[in-house]
């Protein structure tokens, strides 16, 4: 009896909950939503503050992706062959850099962790130039490795995943050495799986922040073969003839892949948080 | 002996197949631009229609670029070690970077060459990017401003619906008849309301009949040195009007650029707003049936001023890849572009003028204007300006016009008076021209 009436308090504070969030989630939602509708709505409805459109037009959509000056699905396709690239490519590197800084011991590390540190001081637009310039001086402008290699490590993630590291108790690198276990097999068999949160972390932000890159794709890519989706939506924008219904579904063509993704690894992200918590 | 016979005639037969088509491998030359939307779709629909016309001889690549500032930016880090594309679309403010750089490729050589009629294109556009009697770019897509009105609301407000204002004098009396206050004393409808955009200002000093910077408006050989707006008085003039509006409760601030000005004049908060020509389009289109829209000639500063407006928006350029063979083929693909039914069609997709005189002549040109008779004010309004108004040339036009915009707040706010207002622009201005002459 008593075991019924807790689970059904539980089950109103469930419900208690649920209701508080409601408004929460629709107050962060809104402007998402707001820009699902105008990307739907007759074009005559847009300015005049409507927030659900008199009828549903899916032109827009259609429009983005058949007419010939736009090739959606192509940059689509780019932005995750970059996007995914770069961020198996810092999980790596980044890993591996922060495995040196936290667990070997060598002449010069903290000397060499500050250096690294201190690139993140120096903003990305300050060596966009020298970037380019390099890259077209490699003939690499208009490829994919020119939208890659510039951003396969970063001071960030591998000061993300030193700080992570740092926790580890000696005991279990110490432990492991005398059972005779190389480095990259304690990184491999003992770090990754300890640090999945934390990796999960670092490759959500870097697939995001990939993905979301304007500046560098226009600078270094010129035909569609290698644009990516920012550079796409930036195409449906004009200063004389804004039509805010296309950009508006542009918008939503474009955060529909990124969102996917998420919702499809929060499991592993909460798998990989459990984990952690039990084992470490 | 046979079988020798039959491989000499295989191969001449092989040979045969292969030369013509090793002598019609087209000229692959880049186009680069910077129209996104409807106007993004008609360039790529026009290069598709030049491609097949000329299949096999020249295949012209679009690549869009970002807006007009991302292309220039992007094609000044490219210039360093190599021309990116043949021909490239810049905007208006972009043109005397462009001939300083020393790219660009005169389109006048080519007309030069081949003695190429030039009359054919408007003379008030041409004038814009003729510098010392050479013709530097070809005119591509170009506007000017244009006042718009709500027909419907000066109907009810007992208005003549077919006579706008044309100086501020008349907006100033008309905007108190068409303001609707509510019980309160509130405003509900303003008058007239316009952006903060710097622009309208450049276009008001040509109005005027003055000149914005010295060196024959930055017209001649060498590029301006000073702007001249503080000593001729036209900043003056110009602030004048913006503090009196406001002084007199007339206009609200509107925010910079046009966006907003844009939104309140299709929901039908302001009556009478200043835009582009370009944007009448997009404006009849959100409108629909709500009200009926008027246009009118972008309006004087005083009633008897005598200059003319300027053209804006962007141009074709050449850029000296030293190739012959592509330089030909960007010269080809140029002509077509402002070939009078080519223009039309640009026209009609964007609203941007058909600059080739021969297009006003076309069937498809005289529906489009029976459609829209909005936009022959926009025609008439070119054709009534002297080519001697075409408008100054600054290398630093971008960072003017942001202060520009800056000094008009300051001075909305009441945190400068207009003297000091002018005299500071004019100081940062003319330091951000030093800079730029002293680095190029």
């Amino acid at each position: 009896m008593k075991r019924l009436t807790m689970s059904k308090k539980r089950k109103l504070n469930n419900i208690a909950l649920v209701f508080m969030n409601l408004p929460i989630m629709l107050l962060i939602l809104t402007p998402l939503l707001y820009t699902l509708s105008i990307s739907i709505m007759p074009p005559s409805e847009i300015y005049k503050n409507t927030l659900i459109p008199s009828s549903i037009s899916f032109d827009n959509y259609v429009r983005a992706f058949t007419n010939p000056a736009y090739s959606f699905s192509k940059y689509i396709q780019n932005s995750f062959v970059v996007s995914i690239s770069v961020m198996l490519g810092q999980m790596l590197t980044c890993s591996l850099a922060a495995f040196s800084f936290s667990f070997l011991d060598f002449k010069g590390k903290n000397i060499l962790f500050l250096l690294v540190l201190s690139t993140m001081m120096v903003p990305g637009e300050a060596t966009i130039i020298a970037n380019y310039l390099s890259i077209s001086k490699w003939g690499w402008r208009n490829s994919y490795q020119a939208l890659i290699v510039p951003y396969l490590t970063s001071a960030m993630g591998i000061f993300l995943l030193r700080q992570h590291y740092l926790a580890f108790p000696k005991e279990l690198r110490e432990a492991s050495r005398i059972d005779g276990c190389s480095n990259l097999r304690f990184l491999n068999s003992i770090v990754f799986p300890l640090s999945k949160p934390a990796l999960g972390a670092l490759g959500a932000y870097v697939f995001l922040n990939t993905w979301n890159q304007y500046m560098w794709p226009l600078l270094v890519t010129d035909s569609d073969a290698y644009r990516t989706v920012q550079v796409g939506i930036s195409m449906l924008y004009d200063i004389d003839a804004e039509a805010l219904g296309l950009m508006m579904a542009g918008v939503i063509i474009v955060i529909v892949p990124s969102l996917s993704i998420f919702v499809f690894m929060q499991k592993q992200l909460i798998n990989g948080l459990m984990a952690g918590a039990v084992k470490g | 002996m046979r079988k020798i016979l039959s491989l000499c005639l295989a191969l001449t037969l092989l040979a045969g197949f292969m030369l013509p088509v090793s002598a019609e491998k087209p000229v692959e030359i880049i186009f680069w631009h910077s129209m996104g939307g409807v106007n993004g779709e008609a360039i790529v629909k026009m290069v598709e229609d030049f491609n097949k016309e000329n299949e096999g001889k020249i295949k012209v690549n679009v690549e869009y670029q970002g807006t007009y500032d991302d292309a220039i930016n992007k094609v000044k880090a490219a210039g360093m070690s190599a021309m990116p594309a043949d021909v490239m679309q810049i905007y208006d403010i972009g043109s005397r970077f462009m001939i300083d750089s020393g790219w660009a490729l005169p389109v006048q050589e080519m007309i030069d060459a081949e003695n190429y009629d030039i009359s054919q294109v408007e003379p008030n556009i041409a004038a814009y990017y003729t510098i010392d009697g050479k013709l530097y770019s070809m005119p591509f897509n170009s506007s000017t401003p244009l006042l718009y009105y709500n027909k419907t609301a000066f109907k009810e407000a007992g208005l003549d619906p077919d006579t706008p204002p044309t100086n501020f004098d008349e907006i100033i009396e008309m905007a108190e008849k068409l303001t609707i206050k509510d019980a309160d004393g509130k405003t509900v409808r303003w008058g007239f309301g316009m952006g903060n955009y710097g622009w309208f200002f450049e276009q008001w000093i040509g109005k005027m009949g003055l000149h914005y910077v010295d060196n024959d408006n930055g017209r001649s050989e060498e590029p301006a040195t000073k702007v001249v707006f503080d000593e001729n008085g036209g900043a003056a003039e110009i602030f004048k009007i913006w503090k009196k509006l406001f002084d007199e409760g007339i206009i609200t601030y509107l925010g910079r650029g046009n966006t907003d000005a844009k939104a309140a004049f299709i929901s039908g908060d302001i009556v009478i707003t200043l835009e582009s020509t370009a944007a009448l389009k997009s404006l009849l289109t959100n409108v629909g049936d709500d009200f009926e829209i008027g246009t009118g000639f972008f309006p004087n500063i005083h009633p008897d001023d005598k200059g003319g407006v300027s053209i804006g928006g962007g141009s074709l350029w050449m850029l000296q890849t030293g190739d012959d063979a592509r330089q030909k083929a960007s010269w080809e693909f140029i002509k077509y572009m402002i070939s009078p039914d080519v223009q039309a069609f640009w026209n009609a997709q964007t609203g941007y003028f058909p600059i080739t005189v021969a297009t006003h002549e076309l069937d498809a040109f005289k529906e489009n204007l029976e459609k829209f008779p909005q936009f022959g004010t926009a025609i008439r309004q070119l054709h009534s300006t002297a080519p001697e108004y075409a408008g100054s040339l600054l290398s630093v036009f971008p960072e003017s016009r942001a202060l520009v915009e800056t000094y008009t707040e300051r001075l909305i706010n009441g945190e400068v008076t207009v003297d000091e207002a002018v005299q500071k622009l004019a100081a940062e201005v003319n330091s951000a021209i030093e800079i730029y002459n002293l680095t190029n």
